[in-house]
């Protein structure tokens, strides 16, 4: 028996039937278009805790001033903190194994000018490592070298929510725009970067795209604070060069601080790829729960294709046994069976991959959820279906087979 | 010897108890011989059809297909001895029908493996064979009663079969087409083919060369017929 006749005899079969056909193949339609929606809901999601912490970079440890009231800044100092310091950077790259750059901060918020235009934004004071460790993308100029950060140059990199309120069909390189009382000249725009909606650590969440970053040197020369108890630098950010020591690398550094503050409490040390990695573990749960949601559809759909097929068995039991007087044997009508739940659940499959594809973009075009299809949820969620097929096509299959041909042929 | 049947019994269980239907038949058929096996409804004769036709097994003796023991074969040989040996004939056609007269004649080729433009051939010289060189590509639907009969016939013929088997072939038709389908399968036998032929019908028992009877599950008479063996 040649399995291409089969397949035939089945693809005519259900073309005999539409409607039927067409209502047996909507279990693993749903079934399928909800795999790969759940799945593509779970790596958008995913993406998007990616793409968050790449900002912060994985392999980064950030230490990061407390924020504090001017009497708990007070207190601190009293206690002989004096926050966070050019010293502590020091020391934690002679002493902490493993740093591969290491990049102290400032930053002040104040109002940025062009023109008669002005942003509210944060200046941000950085060291040049600043970019590779951070993984900033420029759409235009270059970043802070160190030329002028030796050289105290004013220069100014800015992000890309300042740059398009500014300068609207202008090139901004080679601009001069002010802060406070000095005049910067542009040399760089970074891209655009997706907003930071949440709050990690303490880190706040604010719009990345309003940042303005100048040379730390000249930030310390030609910026005044605003409040006279302020720390030297607001953030260190230790790139480590092995993922796997970070948690080791940020206990040592917080010996080292909080030796160095006097046992004071005024920092605090994130961790980014450990808060991506609790993150998944939290989302795990989340993603088995789609998953079920979806496995169970699909199973749903298998047991209507077996509803169907053991009618359809019935239906043709005539069929069977006069097949079988001609000399089909158990196996022939067994696949015959079998092939014909296979067909109806690859094409079901088929359809069930298309609805899934244009659920997930409605869902990304239409709500805040962001989804992603992997090439292998499309394979995952037609296998699955396939194998639905089959082993919910076995039962009524082996019945058609093991039908007596004696009774099978007189069956009105 | 093409079939040689030995102390051949049937039971039927029902429940707890076993109605014997076969009560011990001994029966030899040789090549090119036109049998017709008689008997009122309850006589076995459709049962003992079925055994002939490798369709049931029977419960106890054997029955040799060209000294092959058909009774100890499993059911993967007897659809092969069924393909390969045996043609059969229904009073109710029995085609598919969702298959044209042309693939309904194809079918048993389709279980052998010949490839399509092979099988075509076959079941084209097949319908000729019978008379039938129209509608084939009609459904049975679209077919009469007589059309259908010699599509279920050139099926029959296909696989070149040992024996013809055929279970009131004229059951189902008017006396006219009947005449037809009865002069086809004395044509049939003239060729050499070994027909066996299950009627309740003397006139229809007529044109076969041997008669047998029978009668509560067993052979009651076993003669020829003096008009055909002359």
């Amino acid at each position: 028996m040649q399995y291409n006749e089969n397949f035939y005899l089945a693809i005519q079969g259900l073309a005999d039937h539409k409607f039927r056909s067409f209502l047996t193949m909507l279990g693993i339609i749903f079934g399928v278009a909800s795999v790969i929606t759940m799945l593509s809901i779970g790596e958008g999601a995913k993406r998007e805790a990616i793409a968050k912490y790449q900002d912060l970079g994985v392999n980064n440890i950030i230490i990061r001033e407390k924020t504090l009231s001017d009497e708990e800044l007070e207190e601190v100092r009293a206690k002989f903190s004096q926050g966070l310091s050019f010293d502590d950077a020091n020391v934690i790259k002679e002493i902490v194994p493993g740093v591969e750059r290491i990049a102290s901060q400032a930053e002040k918020n104040t109002d940025v000018r062009y023109n008669d235009k002005s942003v509210k934004s944060t200046i941000i004071g950085i060291t040049p490592d600043f970019q590779a460790m951070m993984n900033y993308k420029l759409q235009n100029g270059y970043f802070i070298n160190y030329k002028h950060y030796n050289e105290r140059l004013k220069v100014c990199v800015l992000g890309a929510g300042v740059a398009a309120n500014f300068f609207k069909g202008e090139d901004p390189i080679g601009k001069l725009v002010k802060i406070d009382d000095q005049w910067l000249e542009v040399i760089g725009v970074l891209e655009s970067k997706s907003l930071f909606t949440e709050t990690v650590g303490e880190l706040a969440a604010r719009d990345l795209n309003t940042d303005v970053f100048v040379p730390l040197s000249l930030f310390q020369n030609r910026f005044t604070r605003d409040n006279i108890l302020a720390s030297e630098i607001q953030q260190i950010t230790v790139q480590i060069n092995n993922s796997d020591k970070l948690v080791e690398a940020s206990k040592i550094i917080n010996e080292i601080l909080r030796r160095h503050h006097f046992n004071n409490d005024d920092y605090s040390i994130v961790i980014p790829y450990e808060l991506l990695k609790q993150e998944e573990k939290e989302r795990q749960i989340y993603n088995f729960l789609l998953g079920a949601i979806a496995a169970i559809s699909l199973l749903v759909g298998g047991i209507g294709i077996m509803n169907i097929m053991l009618a359809n068995v019935m239906e043709r039991t005539r069929e069977i046994g006069i097949r079988r007087a001609v000399g089909a044997r158990k196996i022939d009508i067994m696949s015959q069976f079998v092939i014909e739940s296979v067909a109806i659940s690859i094409i079901g499959g088929i359809i069930g991959v298309l609805i899934g594809i244009i659920l997930s973009l409605i869902v990304s075009l239409f709500t805040d959820i962001n989804t992603f299809i992997k090439p292998y949820s499309v394979f995952i969620a037609f296998s699955f279906s396939v194998i639905v097929g089959v082993s919910f096509g076995y039962l009524p299959a082996k019945n058609a087979a093991n039908l007596k041909p004696v009774d099978s042929i007189r069956y009105e | 010897m093409l079939i040689k049947i030995k102390d051949l019994k049937k039971n039927y269980s029902l429940g707890d108890a076993e109605i014997p239907v076969i009560h011990g038949i001994n029966l030899n058929i040789d090549k090119n011989e036109y049998v017709a096996i008689m008997g009122p409804s309850g006589s076995g004769k459709s049962t003992l059809m079925n055994i002939l036709g490798c369709l049931d097994t029977a419960s106890s003796g054997h029955y040799y297909f060209n000294s092959v023991d058909v009774s100890t074969l499993d059911d993967d040989s007897l659809s092969i001895m069924r393909n390969k040996e045996i043609g059969f004939i229904f009073q109710n056609f029995n085609l598919l029908p969702r298959l044209n007269a042309i693939q309904n004649v194809e079918l048993p080729l389709v279980y052998t493996g010949t490839p399509g433009a092979e099988r075509r051939e076959r079941a084209l010289k097949a319908l000729d064979r019978v008379g039938l060189s129209e509608r084939l590509n009609h459904k049975p639907s679209e077919l009469s009663g007589g059309q259908k009969q010699r599509v279920a016939v050139a099926r029959a013929l296909i696989t070149n079969p040992g024996i013809l088997l055929a279970d009131e072939p004229t059951g189902a038709l008017d006396s006219k087409t009947g005449v037809e389908i009865m002069r086809l399968f004395e044509e049939l036998h003239a060729e050499g083919n070994t027909i066996i032929l299950i009627t309740h019908e003397q006139e229809i028992a007529n044109y076969a060369h041997r008669n047998i009877y029978l009668k509560d599950g067993m052979i009651h008479s076993d003669k020829l017929n003096p008009q055909r063996n002359s």
